[in-house]
């Protein structure tokens, strides 16, 4: 029983089939193959980097409120009002208080507004391979992330290319992401070349849905995209003290059209500006609580950053929808397993 | 019978409004012909506000009568004046929202769904209030209290004809606890107004009634022990029931330029309006929110409400309305004004000194509780029966033909003292 309707235009994989065909069709086996090899890659990678892997939390009392229009689970907690994770990032800053390079495999859900359930790139549900560097700059953080997306583009051409050409998937436009570092553009400089192509997005706000697709496009390989200004991101992205009103933050966004794959940011670490930012973007600090008291007792200065991992599949398998990386698709607004 | 009174606000007239309708702009008609008007002694009501010291003066030379003349081929009447105006987003009948109720039980239960029902029916758009979720809660899993976001919205919205009215909800700081905006950005019952363009999010930066300090309801222990977490608590009634206060919230011009900014981001299919309290620097917030991108700036008047204040607030704080209205002036986008508005002069004055809309409070609750069936669109048959004279009068045809020269202020008021700022009669202060 679906709760919504589809957009007429809405291509067939917009929506999945019913379970049992969805379960047993060898595109989604081959796709969670995919899957698999990004993962074991990651994990390789970033133990090799000395990194930490740490199991994520599920529930808190609070909970990342930068996503984007969509809305917190509420859980009862004991008679409190819990939350179930949008995001781990203020626990990944926390956690810098044991070590000093950690990442989760960890496990999100968003509500997210009706209309993204036709976008093929929003899950309700969805996993991110969430990373945090205590004492790193954005660029170190940028550098992670680069040779972490080709690391497992290398691994699945190496160990899972049966899985890609059984999907259909071009090889070779995947290899290129091998080929040079990833173009690096402001966020500026994305709204010049938008506004040239006649798409009429806003320089203040985030980079839209239509517009993302159009930059994303026109890429033949992935590119970060950097600098976004303050209002368009959650308190934790850190301003640049040299360009007041502008973040220190990048957004991975992948060739083909395939979108955005990973957000990522200096973080604000000392508290007097923390609390600004959370008034600047309408929160409420007292609900802050246990994060605003370690944060006043000091935290690491880091960066870090978080893939979806439902959306680097989808890309480096070549799926036409982000719901064919996951056995059990939660589809905005859609009711299903 | 109703228990809602409302002292010091021409309940009586709003009353006879909700239940004679239009006939109630003019003196009762079995008077006709048997009785000699004037004007009383002095201004009915607070001698010393200035929307109520202040006259619509009509001139003798009417240009924009004659183009309405050679327009029509024929003298304009007052009927011919076109009421429907852009309210921030939302096409509206006449120039008037509804706004919101405090979340006291004043606005409660049935009175808050006989309003929705009847602003939607007349496609009027509508305020829900703060607080609305946080005490009443939303109404989708949690057993639908009487009060709920939910209720009210479904009452409107089922009523709502195509093409007119919309829906602004309102989140104060403590509301952001409850994430009321990304609640109704991503609920199913909320698409329809959404895909139709009809929905506003209102920021909420103070309060008409009590600049400064934030929200205040009373509230029986049982409801106290549930907000314990969250609020303040104190008995200050000294009667079992406990004051309930929320923060008012803390804003600079980084903080206010960013939040709306965030909401633009955050929701863009929406419209964005501000709302803002009556304080001395609300001509720099009105400007402010206008270039960070709000469709909407209500300015609500130190005019009293449905929400609890302490009296040396409602007494002694914050600007009137009317001098809200001239230190703003003619701005670069939409605004509002709310407090005691309940007929045609004081709603037209609003307009002509520089407002888009006006909102109708206590005056909307007073007639819906006067008769949950058809009170409001009574009472508002009658206000747009008023504006539309009112307006020809002054020799236009449409809300947005008023101009500041349609209104007289005395002359005390209208060039105050060099201190007060803006300086300078009505007119000096058109861009």
């Amino acid at each position: 029983v679906t709760a919504i309707e589809l957009a007429p235009d809405a291509t067939t994989a917009a929506a999945p089939p019913d379970l049992r065909t969805h379960l047993s069709a060898p595109r989604t086996r081959y796709a969670v193959a995919v899957q698999q090899a990004i993962l074991h890659a990651a994990r390789e990678y970033l133990t090799g980097e000395g990194f930490t892997e740490l199991l994520a939390p599920v529930i808190g009392p609070v909970t990342d409120p930068g996503a984007r229009g969509s809305k917190q689970v509420d859980i009862d907690y004991y008679g409190h009002r819990y939350k179930l994770m949008t995001s781990a990032i203020l626990y990944k800053q926390a956690s810098l208080l044991s070590f000093g390079k950690i990442f989760y495999v960890a496990p999100n859900v968003r509500l997210e507004p009706l209309e993204t359930a036709n976008t093929a790139r929003h899950l309700a549900e969805f996993h991110q391979l969430d990373v945090e560097i205590a004492g790193a700059s954005r660029e170190e953080a940028t550098a992670v992330v680069q040779a972490l997306v080709a690391h497992a583009v290398r691994r699945v051409l190496d160990r899972a290319a049966e899985h890609l050409d059984g999907l259909g998937r071009d090889r070779h436009a995947l290899g290129e992401v091998l080929d040079a570092p990833f173009e690096l553009i402001s966020h500026r400089e994305a709204v010049r070349r938008l506004h040239e192509l006649g798409h009429p997005q806003d320089p203040a706000a985030e980079i839209d849905w239509a517009g993302e697709r159009i930059l994303s496009a026109g890429a033949r390989r992935p590119f970060f995209v950097t600098d976004y200004p303050k209002g368009s991101r959650g308190f934790y992205d850190r301003e640049s003290t040299t360009e007041p009103g502008s973040l220190r933050n990048f957004d991975l966004i992948a060739p083909e059209g395939y979108g955005e794959l990973c957000s990522g940011s200096e973080r604000e670490f000392e508290y007097r500006r923390m609390v600004a930012r959370m008034r600047e973007t309408g929160e409420n600090p007292a609900k802050y609580g246990w994060y605003l008291d370690l944060v006043r007792d000091g935290i690491p200065a880091s960066s870090g950053f978080g893939i979806g991992v439902q959306r680097l599949t989808r890309y480096v398998a070549g799926l036409d929808a982000v719901w064919q990386a996951s056995m059990f698709p939660k589809l905005p607004g859609v009711v299903s397993a | 019978v109703s228990a809602l009174r409302a002292d010091g606000f021409p309940e009586a007239e709003v009353r006879r409004r909700a239940r004679a309708g239009a006939a109630a702009a003019f003196p009762p008609g079995a008077d006709y012909g048997a009785a000699l008007f004037g004007a009383a002694a002095g201004p009915r009501g607070a001698a010393t506000d200035l929307l109520d010291l202040a006259r619509l003066v009509p001139p003798v030379f009417m240009p924009q009568r004659l183009e309405k003349l050679i327009n029509l081929g024929r003298e304009p009447l007052y009927s011919d004046v076109d009421l429907i105006t852009d309210v921030g987003g939302l096409r509206s009948p006449l120039p008037v929202y509804v706004s919101a109720f405090g979340s006291t039980r004043a606005a409660s239960a049935d009175v808050g769904e006989a309003v929705s029902r009847q602003a939607g029916r007349l496609g009027l758009p509508m305020v829900i209030g703060e607080n609305v979720v946080a005490l009443g809660g939303y109404g989708r899993t949690d057993d639908a209290p009487e009060r709920s976001m939910l209720r009210r919205l479904r009452a409107y919205r089922e009523a709502l004809p195509d093409g007119l009215g919309g829906v602004a909800v309102q989140q104060s700081t403590e509301d952001a606890d409850a994430e009321v905006w990304n609640l109704v950005y991503s609920d199913p019952s909320a698409r329809p107004l959404l895909d139709s363009g009809r929905l506003a999010f209102e920021l909420k930066v103070g309060q008409g009634a009590k600049p400064g300090i934030g929200g205040m309801t009373l509230v029986d222990r049982g409801t106290a022990d549930r907000l314990r977490a969250h609020y303040p608590l104190e008995p200050v009634h000294g009667t079992g029931e406990l004051l309930r206060s929320s923060s008012p919230g803390t804003y600079t011009e980084e903080i206010l330029r960013q939040q709306i900014r965030l909401m633009r981001n955050n929701f863009p299919r929406a419209r964005i309006w501000v709302k803002l309290p009556p304080a001395r620097d609300v001509a720099a917030a009105a400007a402010l929110a206008w270039r960070a991108g709000a469709d909407a700036v209500t300015v609500d008047g130190a005019e009293g409400g449905t929400g609890w204040a302490p009296a040396a607030f409602l007494d002694h704080v914050g600007l009137p309305l009317g001098e809200c209205l001239l230190r703003i002036g003619r701005g670069d986008g939409s605004l509002f004004a709310s407090g005691r508005m309940w007929e045609g002069s004081r709603c037209v004055k609003a307009l002509a000194l520089g407002c888009r809309a006006v909102g109708l409070g206590r005056a909307a609750l007073l007639a819906a509780d006067e008769d949950r069936a058809d009170g409001l669109e009574r009472f508002v048959r009658c206000l747009a029966l008023e504006m539309k004279l009112l307006i020809s009068a002054l020799g236009r045809y449409a809300p947005a033909d008023l101009e500041p020269e349609d209104v007289w202020l005395p002359r005390d008021v209208a060039a105050p003292p060099s201190t007060a700022a803006p300086a300078g009669p009505v007119d000096a202060r058109r861009p």
